[in-house]
């Protein structure tokens, strides 16, 4: 970004796009211009929008009105004019911190197997990258077919030790299985990013290490894990934040339902469920993003400080 | 010779084509039971595969219809996305407006705002992009641009700016020197930013949920989600719905997975 200018000197005089036509300048500002417009008008602007349509009891339903109600969405969400808000908030916490854990650790065991070249590594690797190129919806579906009380293998594992649940349809197990299939689902990212961290430490730090007579585990403690910190950063945060606003899946897998109502779920549903209210909806997302910000900004601080400590 | 370290990678190998491989194979098997066979021992695979299921499924979804939807969606999306994001990064990456700083940092910006889908329903209905194919093209445009953007300013800033110079003082113009020059040299990350644009658009579920409602405009992702929601206990069908649907974005990844895995490992490093 910050590149150095050698040609400098050229600025004065309109910088190096004087060197163009006049025709070619209009076409690189017209296409400037428009791919701006596009970010602004779908992007930037509908960011925005939430904050605008959270003031409001918009329905989206034709023939009804719109009025300005200032706060009442949020004070609604804080009192029990709306029940659900609580129960949203402690199924998102549960979500986070264990899709955030789950996903990390878990990616961390499978990179630190893969990152040896190899065939069959190489083989894993787009193994565990299939379930982001199939998607959410095939995806939720396969573990659907898999979870199916009557006829999936799961409910027979399980049936043959004595245990029967309706598991995406049961109020205490589909949480935990929500969980795992978004672990399953992005596991694969994280692990290549892993394997990428893992790759850019030098062996020469190995060898002088081994030379030491430095055990596996300390080995392990002492120097893979401090080296790995940037990707750490890199994966935390972006599972963090995943989370937080995904709902996708929560959508196909169980649509919101028993006790999966994630905040990202709840803002979707009171937008389109049955009782249409965008501006509850939107005030949902606000409170969503927030909550983002304050739990992501201060991680983002701590996990840059610990890198730099660690790598001092 | 038995050595302990080779005995943990077997058993880390074979762990991770449990977990990941085995759930995908299960669909497949059972894709192509009878659903006579799966009722009385669905874990066998069948000795005559029953490929009616392919069909029914088919037909039953209207596999057809969609997956040709899904394709024009996700391609022009994703090749507009592109272009886009090409018009943005070049003059941005070489400087040649006032501002290119601030206009990079908005752009990656997106890479973290939140995805607002409320209020761009209310912007599709009113600028009658609700429940059309174009309005849902462009509708998917944005969402690809922030990494595009970001991408291919590094990687224009590896192009060395004499070309530019030497290009436009023989005259030439600046659409025809982006595509002869600045696109072949360039390539890796605009097939980057395509091939994630494109995934994106064909994996949506809330977008076809939210901006479409004609059944004939529906992606295969809305339409197989349906087809779930109307044939409940129709196992062996459903899952010959889901080999169906995958079967596309299974081959493009299988010709394009050292592009989209060398990415990540890789972007992850500068990080």
């Amino acid at each position: 970004m910050t590149a150095r200018r050698p040609g400098a000197g050229l600025r004065r005089r309109g910088g190096p796009a004087r060197l163009l036509s006049r025709g070619s300048r209009v076409t690189m500002w017209l296409g400037l211009l428009l791919g701006v417009a596009v970010y602004t008008a779908f992007g930037l602007l509908p960011a925005a929008g939430n904050l605008l349509v959270s003031l409001t009891d918009y329905s989206g339903l034709a023939g009804s009105t719109t009025d300005f109600t200032g706060l009442a969405n949020y004070t609604a969400l804080l009192t029990s004019e709306r029940p659900g808000f609580v129960a949203s908030l402690i199924a998102t916490v549960i979500f986070v911190s264990a899709v955030t854990f789950f996903q990390n650790a878990f990616a961390l065991l499978i990179a630190h197997r893969l990152v040896r070249e190899g065939k069959l590594e190489s083989l894993l690797r787009v193994l565990v990258f299939l379930p982001i190129v199939l998607g959410v919806t095939i995806v939720g579906l396969i573990w659907i077919l898999i979870f199916d009380p009557s006829g999936g293998p799961a409910a027979s594992l399980f049936g043959a030790v004595g245990i029967h649940s309706a598991f995406f349809g049961s109020s205490g197990a589909a949480l935990p299985l929500v969980i795992g299939v978004q672990v399953w689902q992005n596991t694969g990212f994280s692990t290549l990013v892993f394997i990428g961290g893992l790759k850019a430490i030098s062996p020469d730090i190995y060898e002088a290490a081994s030379l030491d007579g430095i055990g596996r585990w300390q080995r392990l403690r002492r120097i893979t894990f401090p080296l790995l910190a940037p990707s750490v950063t890199v994966n935390v945060l972006l599972a963090v934040v995943g989370a937080f606003t995904t709902y996708n899946l929560i959508y196909v897998l169980t649509d919101g339902l028993y006790n999966t109502n994630t905040l990202g779920m709840l803002a979707f549903t009171s937008a389109f469920g049955t009782s249409a209210n965008l501006g509850l909806g939107a005030a949902v997302s606000i409170v969503l993003f927030a909550m983002t910000l304050v739990v992501a900004v201060p991680l983002m601080v701590w996990l840059r400080r610990r890198q730099r400590r660690l790598f001092a | 010779m038995r050595h302990p370290n080779a005995v943990a990678r077997a058993t880390g190998a074979l762990l991770i084509i449990i977990i990941f491989a085995l759930p995908v194979l299960y669909v497949i098997m059972i894709s192509v039971e009878s659903p006579a066979h799966f009722l009385n021992s669905p874990l066998v695979p069948p000795t005559s595969p029953a490929f009616g299921n392919f069909s029914q499924a088919w037909t039953g979804a209207n596999l057809g219809q969609e997956l040709i939807n899904t394709v024009i969606y996700s391609v022009a999306a994703a090749a507009v996305s592109t272009a886009l994001s090409l018009l943005i990064a070049f003059p941005v990456a070489r400087r040649l407006v006032r501002g290119s700083g601030a206009i990079y940092g908005m752009l990656a910006i997106g890479l973290f705002l939140p995805l607002a889908i409320i209020p761009l329903f209310i912007e599709a209905r009113s600028l009658g992009l609700y429940n059309n194919q174009i309005g849902y093209i462009i509708l998917h445009v944005e969402p690809g641009l922030p990494l595009g953007v970001v991408l291919l300013t590094a990687f224009i800033s590896a192009v060395p700016r004499e070309l530019d110079e030497a290009a436009w003082m023989d005259g030439a113009g600046y659409l025809r020197y982006l595509i002869r020059v600045v696109v072949p040299l360039t390539r890796p990350a605009l097939v980057i930013s395509f091939l994630y644009a494109l995934l994106n658009v064909w994996n949506d579920i809330i977008g076809p949920v939210v901006f479409l409602v004609d059944p004939s405009l529906f992606p295969v992702t809305r339409g197989i989600y349906n087809f779930f929601g109307s044939n409940e206990s129709q196992w062996t069908l459903l899952a010959a719905a889901i080999v169906i649907a995958s079967l596309p974005v299974v081959a493009l990844f299988a010709v394009s997975q050292r592009q989209l895995i060398r990415a990540a490992v890789t972007g992850s490093v500068k990080g």
